[in-house]
């Protein structure tokens, strides 16, 4: 099913599972399938401690341009909720649009991020942005896109970046810049794609803990704005924090916890995700060693099995 | 210290007190009392093919059923209040129970390695040293 307007853009997002990623994406025009076209990436909402993380892209034939252009795809940042909205109802339903600009959306759920940046082996949140822009890229090229050329925008460095995207996409023509989605239009678009697809997400956000809430009243997750400020100092549940439209993965989502709700400690890991095995002090190697403990260690069955003999009353 | 527990529920019509759900969470949470597991933990819990996936304060977790050792089942007390002397008689009352329980690892798959599993190999070796 291809969506064709902003109410059918909501009752799509509102279908899928809030804890997880997923895409919607537009019908491959025929012309982007024989014709050379340029992609170009973006993302909304990696700041925010409330809701996903959505990347997009937009693709269009090469000598196409000029339609970003009908469509007034600039910097999506200068541009209003309205006028974004409304340039993103036209690639929905206008002739010539459809006729010549594709796009992706993946929505990454606040849950994704988390879980993610909180794994044994930590992933961060570059690393997940990278592979969902890795993904979308090839999402469109699998679907039938021609695609020549590809502009991504980044907040790092753009260097490495264009590096790994050059590794795993030889046959493109890659551009990496910072701000990039005020310099190519194509960009601009797939920055319009996934700020609307994120706006909405949050605007139809349901919560399965059976808050009765919407997002005029948290907001819009930026940790500066004064009701996601509210929201993240008012909504914990004292057992599991929050419910999973934020990010707890975020300082503002921790430091909030450690001081507004029980303490939880899980086991300490390094790096790499081995459990840390607690170091002997120095001291200890000076000490008397103990007698009385040593005489009361327990077998290596019970130690193996991390069995000892307690009084749970106590 | 001695120890009472008294069981005014072993004759309740409702069975279901003694089935009650409970997840082992891999992290210690310092608190003691009701939380709200159906609303926060249990909507989010994914259950593909027997292998569970749930996620607590962002962390990711992977779980799966477990019941006690034949002949066993888990009981839980509550005490109204705690006598101040050390000595006193200690009474606890049976508040409920559970049969199975969800064993929760945190990014790692449950399997015979874990500490769970392995402590419970005690009731078989035990039945075999101590029983007749």
């Amino acid at each position: 099913m291809t969506i064709k307007s902003l109410q059918e853009l909501k009752d799509f997002i509102k279908s899928k599972d809030n804890v997880r990623n997923f895409i919607n994406c537009s019908d491959v025009p025929d012309i982007c399938k024989t014709e050379p076209c340029m992609l170009g990436v973006d993302e909304a909402g990696r700041g925010p401690v409330l809701g996903p993380m959505v990347y997009g892209i937009a693709y269009c034939p090469v000598d196409q341009t000029k339609i970003l252009h009908t469509l007034g795809c600039a910097d999506s940042k200068a541009l209003t909720e309205e006028k974004r909205d409304d340039i993103f109802t036209k690639m929905l339903s206008e002739e010539e649009s459809l006729n010549n600009v594709g796009w992706v959306a993946e929505v990454i759920s606040p849950n994704y991020i988390s879980n993610s940046m909180y794994r044994r082996a930590k992933h961060s949140l570059n690393e997940v942005s990278m592979n969902s822009a890795i993904g979308l890229i090839k999402k469109a090229a699998e679907s039938g896109a021609n695609i020549t050329e590809v502009y991504v925008d980044t907040v790092g460095p753009p260097e490495k970046y264009q590096a790994k995207l050059a590794e795993i996409f030889p046959n493109y023509k890659i551009t990496v810049a910072k701000k990039a989605d005020s310099i190519y239009p194509i960009v601009s678009a797939a920055s319009i794609v996934a700020k609307v697809t994120r706006d909405h997400a949050l605007k139809v956000w349901q919560f399965l803990e059976g808050l009765e809430m919407s997002h005029t009243e948290f907001g819009s997750g930026y940790p500066g704005d004064p009701l996601t400020k509210k929201f993240i100092r008012d909504q914990i549940d004292n057992v599991f924090g929050y419910p999973m439209l934020v990010r707890f993965s975020w300082s503002t989502a921790e430091h909030m916890l450690q001081e507004r709700a029980a303490t939880c400690t899980f086991e300490e890991v390094d790096d790499q995700g081995a459990t840390k095995k607690p170091k002997k002090s120095i001291s200890s190697f000076f000490a008397k060693p103990d007698e009385e403990k040593a005489r009361k260690r327990s077998h290596k069955f019970f130690e193996e099995r991390h069995l000892t003999v307690s009084n749970p009353f106590e | 210290m001695s120890i009472q527990v008294e069981n005014n529920l072993k004759n309740a019509d409702n069975t279901e007190i003694f089935e009650q759900k409970a997840h082992y969470i891999p992290c210690k949470i310092e608190d003691d009392g009701p939380a709200n597991v159906d609303k926060y933990f249990e909507p989010y819990v994914t259950d593909n093919n027997g292998e569970l996936s749930g996620s607590f304060r962002g962390y990711p977790l992977d779980g799966t059923k477990m019941t006690f050792p034949e002949g066993y089942r888990a009981v839980v007390v509550t005490e109204a209040k705690r006598p101040l002397a050390e000595d006193a008689e200690r009474k606890f009352q049976v508040a409920g129970g559970f049969k199975e329980f969800t064993y929760w690892n945190w990014d790692k798959k449950p399997s015979k390695n874990d500490n769970m599993v392995k402590a419970l190999d005690w009731i078989d070796i035990s039945e075999a040293i101590h029983g007749d």
